[in-house]
């Protein structure tokens, strides 16, 4: 039997291997990056809710205060979602027949919940304070995007580790006066670093990157 | 030495004067024959089923939880630990033997350094496995690896653990390289002699179209030094770098400079003490009597007592330290192996590693098969139990004695350390069966030379 | 929603998510105690279904969520939220516990509808702010899923009544009785001071006066107040102020056991007196004891003297006293010199003639204390010296007892008697208010046997145990968290008691009870209570609910009159020179057994023998070497006829020729941790109530040990492996290095002491400084002075930082969980040794071994000095614990919280602290000085743009040590307690010479032991 030689073609795979062995560790860390990255898991993730409210309509056309409905937003840790009854308050009037409401209604006569699904989900190990960034002046846009745009609500940015301690190492650029928090549109008089940087001296905003900032 | 020359060396060999047919034939055959000795059915039933058992109580370990061993607070580490340092010292004796020996042009060395090689690459197999299986969470070992992540969480390069990743993924690295590149001109051997289709694909694959060319043989033998020279630093950084992980602590009893060296010595000496133990026994099996000679095992026999009493050395010296730096924690932490509950430990430690080798000062004792292949085992238990007193008994009594405790193994832990030797061989008796055993065009390269003069 | 079952083999850290139960509508539940519809929860039965699958269905989203995207999670907004009520935020309420009738107030942290943490309430004389560990505790009960959820009729076994039917049937049974004016019936209740309860009682009796009333706990006050009606001729309570005292003599009681009314305020008080700094004078203890407690080892002096040889010792002292001071003809006549060879030893006489010197110095301003254990004519006795001192009037007082409990011929006679009642058939009808009499009644009376002659007979408990399984009713009693009531302190202070939850398992408190009992109908809780308090206006009522107290209610002090007393009768309860002595006690942890199903106790180490999961006899190494028994040996202990096999413990400090062992182990109907045949799950520790008997008090003088031979390994987690003679010396030669201690005389001579205690190597710093600390510096000190070793710490950490409980097995392993641990240490000879007790912490280095070590940073330093520690980031390669010098790192070698997974357990997760992650299997754990409360205050404060007060953020076991040995704060401003603390000369670092920079210091122990001088 005659042994087996490499065929002289074979000498043409040296090149080929070559590249591969080089490309394959590379592609395996862009993929495991970019791929099990919440940049690209999580992004967009638009559940359905059992109740059809739409932001757009009342926070965009109707210009609604986000605190309105969201109470305990400069308080809790928790920007709660309203009870009922706050929705109540105008649909005891406005488009008290809509089947759309149905839900609502039911829940303000029996005192059921309505069973909301959660869109910006951090994983449990993970205490954020809505109050603690509300008050400094981070915008909600910040981390919601245009909620006034949204009919159905859904998750615009990655809420990964990293995408925290970005705007830890440098919040300049998300900062704005308190007053101004729930402003969608709100711009900068002036270079927003720059005038990030002004605020963040005034109201002494040095947020901090320990563990235990987020982890307890 | 006595030369291959001698007529009939092997049974069953080709007749004729021509040596290298013979130092051929003789170890392709070991390959070749339909069924190997009934021995090597025996050993490889009691090995597998070891290996069974290893991955029966892995498994345990990885569903359960790592409490399944009896590792406690304050001994934190246990088996698990004792395992990884025992494995990778056993791991050193392959690439000294094939790196350094062989830049000291040390001929005698190729007859044993192809499977002195390969039980070191089944020795780093067997302990990269330790770790990664007595952490908390045996599915997250790659967050010690620098991997690019949405946490922006890098591994910390301060921690001893840290360096020991790269220390042993180098050596494992390097020693498979340096193994593999010695075979291929074997393997090539292989394929020409193959009769089955299945032979003669796998092993003409394995030797990358070796021809045996001289340009070839030239390109080989410059590689083959250039690895060599890489590995050698290995030998001694590996070791060392483990050694750092108890160095490097603040506990009494692991807080000593003189670690890296003695960890190194103690590994090497370990590292012989394994390959006697296996040659002993496969040069009867594969009848290689006359590539293995028993002037090889007596050169290793007296690296054992020099290693011996090189780590002999340490231990005394750590004792001298200790009462010498006036410390009372150091103080008390040697007194308390020698003394404390451990105490057995200690002295078994100490009749196997100082007191046994000291046997081999005997001409007659150091040619004597049966006493080599004793005295490889002891040395091997000491070692371990080396590793078992550094660890165990440090980790038992610290500073504060509130939080002094007494460990104790389970059932688990005693499973898993007899099922890593099951691993160990397992993977040994396979390569003794499918690879060649021995560097054939070495040892030839080495008859040649002799025959010339 | 994703089955429990998830993630279980995904490492996913949860906590029980406040926001969802926030929202979850059981809130509307929490808001609506106060609201009528609640008062009238009749049928307790559909809301507790609904709730309970609410509960169930949040919790298990909760527990069921990771990071990962794609798993749907739910919010649940209210319908409706009430006024100031925001999701996710801690709300605190006052109520009060009682054991044993004597109430505690307590300030409970209730999050999202869930009381999830007992304090003490500042406000109340018997907390001060602080709470023991039974209080602290109580919260894990309330979610116990052992605790009895049906009504069980035990003639017909039907489980599946409600309360509905149990009211007719009653309505139904009582009325014979009431025909007869109550003839026949009887009431066996846990003793109580509760007014509304006192009332009930008395309207009950007023309207059935043939009603037999029977008091009774194991923890009884008997000779107590036998003792006070022989010397006054009427009950009165003894009311020391241990801080205006210069001399302490305690005979055989510890007054700063739990189990001791006002505990509390006494370890405040007599620890008030030995912090030397300013004053440069302390107290001076004398503790007399069989058995080594936490007041022998704070005492200055300590003589182990066999509880029946105390009266000899007592008498000896009053004769001496008398001589010096001269007979006083309204004291009646001395007692005369016992001749006695125990009080002729050299040892005994030294300490008799300090003692007796002291006294006489500080004659009006010392206390002489007893305890239950020693029989009525010593407690008169010591009423006679304080007279005889001149103490009564100024550090000690009297209290007339309250009518009811007190009153009668003491609770072991009245027991017998209606025992005996049982038996002949007299009684045909029971109820048994709380208590667990079949198991805690003494041994010869019977009590089980008794009940089976009783026709019916109802139970209200919390568990159904070995008493429910006897009567013929069981009702499950409601947790004190979830009914209304009022408690009475030691000194007479009422207070109210508020559920902070509907009842879980829709039980009734006693109260409610009674009111059926009373004229059939079931009226609400807060209706009893508010006609109890009827005479307050709804404002001040609303205050005292609110504060916790009742300003005012105090009773006066009085200076009653002594009268002479006869000869003592030392023969009586005193052993023969050769026998040896039992003494029972209730248990430091488990107390008289009713906690004996709460990990959080059974696991808690004995202040002691550190003992976890059983009690141990304590037999005194000497008299174990005479006997031959081994350290860890099982031994059968015999009394009254009736034996036991136990495990015994050398316990230095035990009195030579008596042994001890707790009472309230080795129960059978506790549950799934303290045992429970009905489960297949067996006795935690050993039942020592087989040994009690009526005729004898808890001192039995006569039992017989023999060893077995065999041994046990003992669930300890101190010396968990026994520690040989090298092991012995090099202990004794760190002691003075560890704990730094020095008598005042010592002290004041070298205030230096503490700091040059350890000759080591300049400690150098490779930064300088190592870390830069811009804003807080995090700091704490313990007072090695103060710390009487009572545990209340770890408890209060368990609570707050969800610390599991890991079992016995595991602890025998070296694996128990506590983030803080209070190691004891023994100084001097084992036969009379002194003994110390140290907290440890996490340290919080600066220079930190843990955090060098780790591969994968998953430990680091914060801005503010913490060493933090991210669970989520932690592998689990334990080298942070070998680096640790002080070993305070905790691993989950497993899931320790496994079993909540099952669905029978869900409800446990409910005492969870929403703020603090729950570790999974594989990651270490330790103390972070409480981060979650620093963080809530620091975010509080930054929101309003204020700066953080002093004294404002408090960890959980500074907040709870009843002597304030513990203080944290920020060391970086020069006013904060802690630094000036930290300032003191006696002031030290653990271990300092590692060079770690611990960020806890302790404050060097100083004793004051009578110099020898003088």
């Amino acid at each position: 039997m005659t042994p087996l030689v490499f065929p002289r073609w074979t000498n043409k795979l040296r090149v080929l291997a070559g590249v591969l062995l080089g490309v394959a560790p590379l592609y395996v860390i862009v993929l495991v990056w970019y791929g099990a990255s919440p940049k690209t898991t999580d992004v967009g993730y638009m559940p359905k809710q059992p109740v059809p409210y739409s932001h757009a309509l009342h926070a965009g056309e109707l210009g609604i205060d986000c605190r309105y409905c969201h109470t305990t937003v400069e308080r809790a840790a928790f920007a709660a979602l309203p009870p009922t009854e706050i929705c109540m308050n105008c649909h005891k009037s406005v488009r008290t027949e809509s089947r759309n409401l149905l839900l609502v209604r039911e829940s303000a006569a029996t005192g059921e919940a309505i069973r909301w699904v959660k869109v910006h989900d951090l994983p449990d190990y993970v205490y954020f304070n809505h109050s603690a960034h509300v008050t400094r002046g981070v915008g909600c846009v910040s981390c919601h995007g245009r909620i006034d745009q949204m009919p159905e609500v859904y998750q615009v940015k990655p809420l990964s580790m990293s995408w925290c301690l970005e705007c830890h190492r440098a919040p300049e650029r998300n900062l704005r006066p308190p007053s101004e928090v729930t402003n969608m549109t709100w711009k900068a008089p002036e270079d927003a670093v720059v005038y990030g940087r002004r605020l963040r001296q005034r109201y002494a905003i040095n947020p901090p990157t320990d563990c235990s900032t987020c982890h307890r | 030495m006595t030369t291959l020359t001698d007529v009939n060396a092997f049974q069953g060999a080709p007749q004729g004067d021509n040596v290298f047919a013979r130092i051929t034939d003789n170890v392709s055959r070991i390959a070749e024959v339909p069924r190997p000795p009934r021995g090597w059915y025996i050993a490889f039933a009691i090995s597998s089923s070891m290996l069974l058992m290893f991955l029966a109580n892995v498994g345990y370990l990885v569903f359960t939880g790592v409490g399944v061993w009896g590792n406690m607070l304050p001994v934190a580490w246990g088996f698990g630990i004792i395992n990884f340092v025992f494995w990778v010292g056993i791991g050193h004796a392959g690439t000294l033997i094939s790196a350094i020996l062989y830049l000291l042009r040390q001929t005698w060395r190729t007859s044993i350094n192809r499977f002195a090689e390969a039980m070191t690459i089944f020795a780093v197999i067997c302990a990269g496995l330790f770790p990664a299986l007595h952490i908390g969470r045996p599915w997250l070992p790659y967050w010690m690896f620098p991997i690019p992540n949405q946490m922006e969480m890098w591994p910390q390069f301060r921690s001893p653990l840290e360096w020991d990743v790269f220390a042993v993924g180098t050596y494992a690295t390097v020693s498979l390289m340096f193994w593999y590149m010695g075979m291929i001109p074997d393997l090539a051997t292989f394929r020409d002699r193959a009769r089955t289709r299945a032979r003669r694909t796998v092993y003409g694959l394995l030797a990358v179209g070796w021809r045996g060319s001289s340009r070839q043989w030239h390109r080989y033998e410059k590689a083959y030094l250039l690895l060599a020279a890489l590995a050698t630093p290995l030998v001694l950084s590996v070791h060392s770098v483990v050694s750092f992980d108890f160095a490097a602590a603040q506990l009494p009893g692991w807080h000593t400079t003189i670690f890296p060296p003695y960890f190194v010595a103690g590994a090497v000496f370990g590292g012989f003490a394994m390959v006697q133990t296996l040659a002993v026994p496969a040069r009867q099996f594969f009848g290689l009597k006359r590539l293995i000679t028993i002037d090889h095992l007596e050169l290793m026999n007296k690296i054992l007592l020099t290693t011996g009493m090189m780590v002999g050395y340490s231990y005394g010296i750590e004792f001298f330290t200790s009462w010498y730096s006036g410390n009372e924690y150091e103080g008390f932490a040697f007194v308390n192996r020698a003394l404390g509950p451990y105490a057995w430990g200690y002295w078994t430690m100490i009749t196997c590693n100082v007191v046994s080798p000291q046997l081999f000062w005997f001409k007659k004792l150091r040619r004597n098969l049966w006493v080599t292949f004793a005295v490889g085992v002891l040395v091997n238990v000491g070692m371990w139990f080396e590793r078992f007193v550094i660890i165990v008994s440090s980790l038992s009594r610290d500073f504060l004695p509130s939080s002094w405790g007494y460990f104790r193994p389970t059932a688990v832990d005693l499973m898993t350390l007899a099922g890593s030797f099951g691993l160990f061989f397992t993977l040994f008796l396979l390569f003794c069966r499918y690879l060649p055993m021995v560097a054939m065009a070495e040892v030839k390269v080495a008859v040649a030379a002799r025959e010339a003069h | 929603m994703p089955p429990m079952t998830d993630d279980r083999t995904r490492p996913s850290f949860w906590r029980s998510l406040a926001e969802l139960e926030g929202e979850s509508e059981f809130r509307e539940r929490e808001k609506s105690e106060f609201s009528r519809e609640f008062e009238e929860a009749g049928d307790g039965q559909p809301d507790r279904r609904r709730f309970l699958q609410v509960m169930g269905a949040s919790l298990a989203l909760g527990g069921a969520t990771t990071a990962c995207r794609w798993e749907k999670e739910e919010v649940l907004p209210l319908s409706s939220r009430p006024e100031g009520i925001v999701p996710g935020e801690p709300r605190f309420y006052s109520t009060s516990m009682e054991l044993d009738g004597i109430g505690t107030g307590l300030r409970v942290t209730a999050v999202d509808g869930r009381p999830i943490k007992v304090e003490g309430n500042p406000l109340h004389p018997e907390s001060l702010g602080a709470a023991s560990i039974y209080q602290q505790a109580s919260v894990l009960e309330l979610y116990d899923p052992d605790r009895s959820t049906d009504i069980v009729r035990r003639q017909t076994g039907a489980s599946g009544a409600n309360w509905g039917d149990f009211d007719n049937w009653l309505r139904g049974a009582i009325g014979p009785f009431r025909s007869r004016r109550g003839h026949g019936m009887a009431v066996l209740a846990e003793p109580s001071s509760s007014p509304t309860a006192t009332r009930l009682r008395r309207q009950l009796l007023s309207s059935m006066p043939e009603i037999r009333w029977v008091d009774w706990a194991p923890n009884n006050r008997d000779h107590e107040i036998a003792g006070a009606v022989r010397a006054f001729g009427a009950p009165m309570r003894q009311l020391c102020l241990y801080d205006e005292a210069a001399v302490v003599l305690a005979l055989d009681v510890d007054p700063m056991n739990p189990a001791r009314p006002g505990a509390l305020a006494a370890a405040r008080a007599l620890t008030r007196g030995r912090q030397p700094d300013q004053t440069q004078t302390m107290n001076r203890i004398y503790s007399v004891e069989s058995c080594f407690s936490m007041m022998g080892a704070l005492a200055d002096h300590r003589l182990a003297l066999r509880s029946g040889d105390i009266a000899a010792l007592a008498a000896l002292l009053d004769a001496r006293l008398s001589a010096r001071i001269g007979a006083r003809a309204d004291l009646g006549p001395p007692q005369v010199e016992p001749e006695l060879d125990l009080l002729r030893t050299e040892r005994c006489s030294r300490f008799v003639d300090s003692l007796v010197t002291d006294l006489l110095n500080a004659r009006g301003r010392a206390v002489v204390v007893t305890g239950p254990r020693q029989p009525p004519q010593v407690h008169s006795l010591v009423h006679r010296l304080n007279y005889l001192l001149g103490n009564v009037g100024r550090t000690v007082w009297y209290l007339a007892e309250p009518d009811g409990s007190a009153a009668g011929p003491g609770q072991v006679s009245a027991l017998t008697g209606l025992v005996d009642a049982m038996r002949r058939g007299g009684v045909e009808f029971l109820c048994i208010l709380g208590g667990n009499p079949v198991l805690d009644a003494p041994a010869d009376l019977d009590f089980g046997a008794a009940l089976q002659k009783v026709p019916n007979s109802l139970h209200l408990a919390s568990y159904e145990d070995e008493t429910s399984q006897k009567t013929t009713w069981h009702l499950p009693r409601a947790h004190f968290l979830e009914a209304w009531g009022d408690t009475t302190a030691w000194d007479g202070t009422v207070s109210l008691a508020q559920p902070l939850i509907e009842p879980l398992y829709g039980g009734r408190s006693i109260i409610e009870l009674l009111s059926i009992l009373i004229d059939g109908q079931a009226k609400g809780g807060r209706q009893l209570v508010r006609e109890t308090h009827g005479q307050l206006p709804d404002p001040v009522f609303r205050k005292a609910l609110h504060d916790g107290v009742m300003a005012g209610t105090a009773w006066p002090r009085l200076i009653p009159s002594l009268r002479p007393l006869g000869k003592l009768n030392l023969a009586e309860g005193a052993a023969s020179s050769d026998t040896l002595e039992l003494v029972l006690a209730v248990d430091s942890n488990v107390y008289d057994g009713r906690f004996a199903n709460n990990g959080w106790l059974v696991e808690l180490p004995d202040p002691m023998t550190k003992v976890t999961w059983e009690n141990v006899v304590c037999i005194a190494p000497n008299t174990a070497a005479r006997l031959g028994i081994a350290d860890g040996g099982r031994v059968h202990l015999t009394a009254n006829g009736h034996s036991v096999t136990v495990t015994a413990v050398h316990a230095p400090g035990q009195a030579e020729r008596s042994v001890k062992l707790a009472l309230g182990w080795g129960r059978t109907a506790a549950g799934r941790i303290g045992g429970a045949t009905r489960l297949g799950v067996p006795a935690a520790g050993t039942n020592a109530y087989v040994l009690t008997s009526a005729r004898q008090g808890l001192v039995i003088p006569e039992a017989s040990l023999r060893a077995t031979g065999e041994r046990t390994l003992l669930a300890t987690t101190q010396d968990l492996h026994a520690i040989d003679q090298y092991g012995r010396e090099a202990t004794n030669a760190r002691l003075g290095m560890i704990v730094r201690e020095a008598t005042l005389g010592q002290w004041l001579s070298h205030p230096d002491f503490a700091k040059t205690a350890v000759h080591h190597a300049p400690l150098l710093q490779m930064w300088q400084p190592p870390v830069s600390y811009e804003g807080h510096r995090w700091g704490m000190s313990i007072d090695l002075g103060k710390c009487i070793g009572c545990n209340a710490c770890m408890v209060a950490c368990q609570a707050e930082n969800n610390v599991p409980v890991v079992g016995k097995e595991q602890v025998a392993r070296g694996r128990e969980m506590h983030w803080l641990r209070v190691d004891r240490y023994y100084k001097g000879t084992p036969d009379q040794p002194e003994a110390a007790f140290q907290p440890v912490p996490c340290q919080q280095c600066e220079n930190a071994p843990c955090e060098q070590v780790c591969p994968v940073g998953a430990t680091s330093h914060s801005h503010e000095g913490l060493n933090d520690m991210a669970y989520n980031r932690c592998i689990g390669t334990r080298y942070c614990s070998n680096n640790c010098p002080y070993k305070v790192r905790r691993f989950n070698y497993f899931n320790f919280h496994l079993d909540l997974e099952k669905p029978e357990n869900q409800v446990k997760k409910m005492v969870y602290n929403p703020d603090v992650t729950v570790r999974s299997r594989g990651v270490m754990e330790k103390c972070t000085f409480c981060v979650q409360r620093i963080e809530r205050v620091k975010i509080q404060a930054k929101n309003v743009r204020r700066p953080i007060a002093e004294g404002e953020i408090v960890t959980a076991c500074q907040q709870t040590c009843p002597t304030g040995a513990i203080v944290f704060g920020d060391l970086s401003s020069q006013q904060s307690q802690v630094s000036k603390l930290q300032a003191l000369d006696r002031s030290y670092a653990l271990l300092e010479e590692l060079n770690t920079r611990p960020r806890v210091q302790y404050l060097a122990r100083i004793r004051n032991p009578k110099p020898e001088s003088t």
